[in-house]
């Protein structure tokens, strides 16, 4: 445990099964000589009272300061009531599904409204469910010919499907990740660059969940500041 | 309760044991129950009286607009539009997300404020993500000689009534 | 002398009614310190020791701790707001003027309810991202991981339902675009739009059941899914730790951290 985290080793211990059953540990072999002794992994632990407690309950602390200042200082928006016979212009839904209200200016609802957001939350639910997940190999440190060819592939589909239906906000993250991408499939764990290293080392879950990210930032951001009556673009700087 | 040992006996494969039985009968019965459960569930969710406003409109006097107009009743959600073929009435509200859309006199077109959405006086969409073009709406006038629209009813384009 | 205010704490914590409520007992030993947290109903959903390196704020960034702290103001706030608050059109509007303009401190606590409301969900999917990149969603966590993916659709859903309970052209347009996405569900879109509205639009019904939503339903939901998560960190042996983190320091001998 004490030695220095050494450049290739692995983050993280793959294989912990919590089924017992399935993959069972020796956790100690008693002899009739020997009593039993076992031998822990010790590390240096603090009790949970009072320490790790108190400083949860500083940070949270800090925070509620930090939100009554906002609260003291920032008025929450209240417009006119309710008026089914007038819309504003531009309706905006709140910022967190601004996102999808940007996507839903490019496609039809089925898709915008439920197959996206359906199909995001199912594949933030089998994250964990997939071994390639959990052993998170770097994605272009094996059969890196084929894989790049797939990724050539997935990247010229999906900025041809982004242009027909003419997506550009979206296309831009795409091309930046996928700009990413291809500087990982040219470097390898023997990269000059610490960079270039760490992108080498990342797997598959790691470009689609930052793919998301990005995309879900950008999307938001859009949708917030540069989107102004009848959903047209504007610039927010420019009043 | 004394201990029971369970043992199956040789002929058990096809008939029904005591256990099995009443086991079947409460997983039955328990389906049955949750069954029904969903559905009074269902019905206890649904409004039976709603306090919406009625389905049908009248629109006034078919002199009231001019030829060539068309006009948003914001309180119902409807455009009457008096084409040079005769009347006919629209829905309002945006076939995307049911925003109220506007008609936008200076470009003869209707646009939706939410998603950009815009259409034709007709209906027609021009461009944005709506999927469906603005429903025509059932119009008549009445004895009294009031045109009268039911907003529930839509019916094929290119229906106009003439007064 | 002077007594100190530790040791009127001590005195406090020695009498016979500390005694009957607190079942863990005085004194500072790791026993008891641990039975603090054991014998706890609310702690025991914590393990009673945490590795040391966790405590680093580069660790978690302490956002799980941050987001249950949000969602505590939240349920706080959101109570003493359902004390001038009447869920019905038009009332609702002048309740909320009421709040804004006529009731002490009401705008504070609207301000309060709203601004960390959007705090929790910018820290929920904060939280995600960074146990993401951490890696800690691997087994045996992989459970909680899905806990909390509920939480944050959980979270998403408190939010937006309280979202239209001021009743003002914001929150109605945000709810009317918002149950027309439902709509758009094939076969079923129609039905599930009129059961959530309570009708073909969004009004009084809409209102009514959105405030039960947002009031009782959802976080009874959260608070239970919470617990789940808390308890489920403990089972699967505490914060998940990165072999390249800085490494353990041996641990010091008993006793002497009890002093």
């Amino acid at each position: 445990m004490t030695d220095p985290p050494s450049k290739d080793k692995k983050d993280f211990v793959t294989g912990v099964d919590s089924n017992a059953r399935k993959s069972p540990r020796r956790v100690v072999f008693v002899t009739r000589r020997t009593s039993a002794q076992v031998k822990a992994v010790d590390e240096d632990q603090v009790q949970t009272f009072p320490e790790v407690l108190f400083r949860a309950l500083v940070a949270i602390e800090v925070l509620s300061i930090l939100l009554v200042w906002i609260a003291l200082l920032f008025n929450a928006p209240l417009e006119g009531v309710a008026d089914p016979s007038h819309t504003p212009n531009p309706a905006k839904a709140p910022w967190y599904f601004l996102g999808l209200q940007e996507m839903l200016h490019y496609f039809p609802p089925v898709v915008a409204g439920v197959l996206v957001p359906t199909l995001v939350i199912i594949a933030l639910i089998v994250i964990p469910y997939f071994n390639i997940n959990i052993e998170a190999e770097g994605l272009f440190l094996q059969d890196r010919q084929s894989r790049l060819r797939i990724c050539y592939v997935v990247a010229v589909a999906m900025s041809l499907f982004l242009t027909y239906f003419h997506v550009y906000v979206a296309l831009v993250p795409t091309l930046i990740v996928i700009a990413f991408m291809l500087l990982a499939a040219q470097s390898s764990p023997q990269s000059a660059s610490p960079f270039r290293r760490y992108l080498a080392a990342q797997p598959l879950s790691y470009w689609i969940m930052t793919w998301f990210l990005f995309e879900l930032v950008v999307l938001t951001v859009v949708g917030t500041f540069f989107r102004g009556p009848g959903w047209s673009w504007v610039w927010p700087w420019r009043n | 309760m004394p201990e029971e040992k369970y043992e199956p006996k040789p002929e058990a494969g096809k008939e029904l044991n005591r256990r099995d039985f009443f086991l079947k009968l409460g997983l039955g019965s328990l389906s049955i129950a949750a069954a029904g459960t969903t559905v009074f569930a269902y019905q206890f969710l649904s409004p039976n009286v709603l306090f919406e406003p009625s389905p049908i409109v009248n629109a006034g006097r078919p002199d009231s607009y001019p030829i060539d107009s068309v006009t948003l009743d914001v309180n119902s959600g409807i455009y009457l539009i008096h084409a040079k073929e005769g009347f006919f009435a629209l829905g309002a509200a945006c076939t995307h997300l049911g925003c109220l859309t506007v008609w936008k006199p200076e470009l003869g077109i209707i646009a939706c404020p939410c998603h950009g959405s815009k259409f034709k006086r007709e209906g027609e969409k021009i461009e944005g993500p709506a999927p469906k073009p603005l429903p025509w709406l059932r119009t008549w006038v009445s004895d009294e000689g009031d045109l009268m629209v039911d907003r529930s009813a839509a019916i094929r384009p290119m229906q106009f009534v003439r007064v | 002398m002077a007594k100190t205010a530790a040791e009127y704490f001590e005195n406090l914590r020695e009498s016979r009614v500390w005694r009957s409520i607190f079942r863990s007992g005085t004194g500072t030993s790791t026993l008891h310190r641990s039975l603090a947290i054991q014998q706890n109903i609310f702690l025991h959903l914590f393990s009673t020791k945490v590795r040391r390196r966790m405590l680093n704020f580069s660790a978690t960034w302490y956002l799980g701790t941050l987001t249950f702290g949000t969602f505590v103001i939240l349920v706080v706030t959101g109570i003493l707001l359902m004390l001038y608050y009447h869920p019905s059109v038009p009332q609702a509007y002048a309740d909320t003027k009421d709040l804004q303009f006529v009731v002490s401190s009401g705008l504070f606590l609207r301000n309060l309810d709203r601004w960390s409301a959007h705090a929790m969900v910018l820290l929920v999917f904060a939280h995600m991202f960074k146990v993401f990149y951490r890696g800690a969603y691997r087994p045996p966590r992989e459970f909680n991981w899905v806990i909390g993916v509920v939480l944050l659709l959980l979270t998403l859903l408190l939010s937006y339902t309280g979202y239209l309970l001021p009743w003002d052209q914001l929150a109605f347009w945000a709810i009317t675009v918002g149950s027309n996405i439902a709509s758009a569900v094939p076969l079923l879109g129609n039905k599930i739009h009129f059961l959530l509205l309570g009708g073909n639009l969004v009004n009084a019904n809409a209102l009514l059941r959105f405030y039960v939503l947002h009031c009782m339903i959802l976080p009874l939901a959260a608070f239970f899914f919470i617990g789940i998560h808390f308890w489920r960190i403990r089972k699967d042996g505490g914060l998940y730790t990165q072999q390249s983190e800085p490494a353990a320091v041996r641990p010091q001998p008993v006793g002497k951290e009890a002093q």
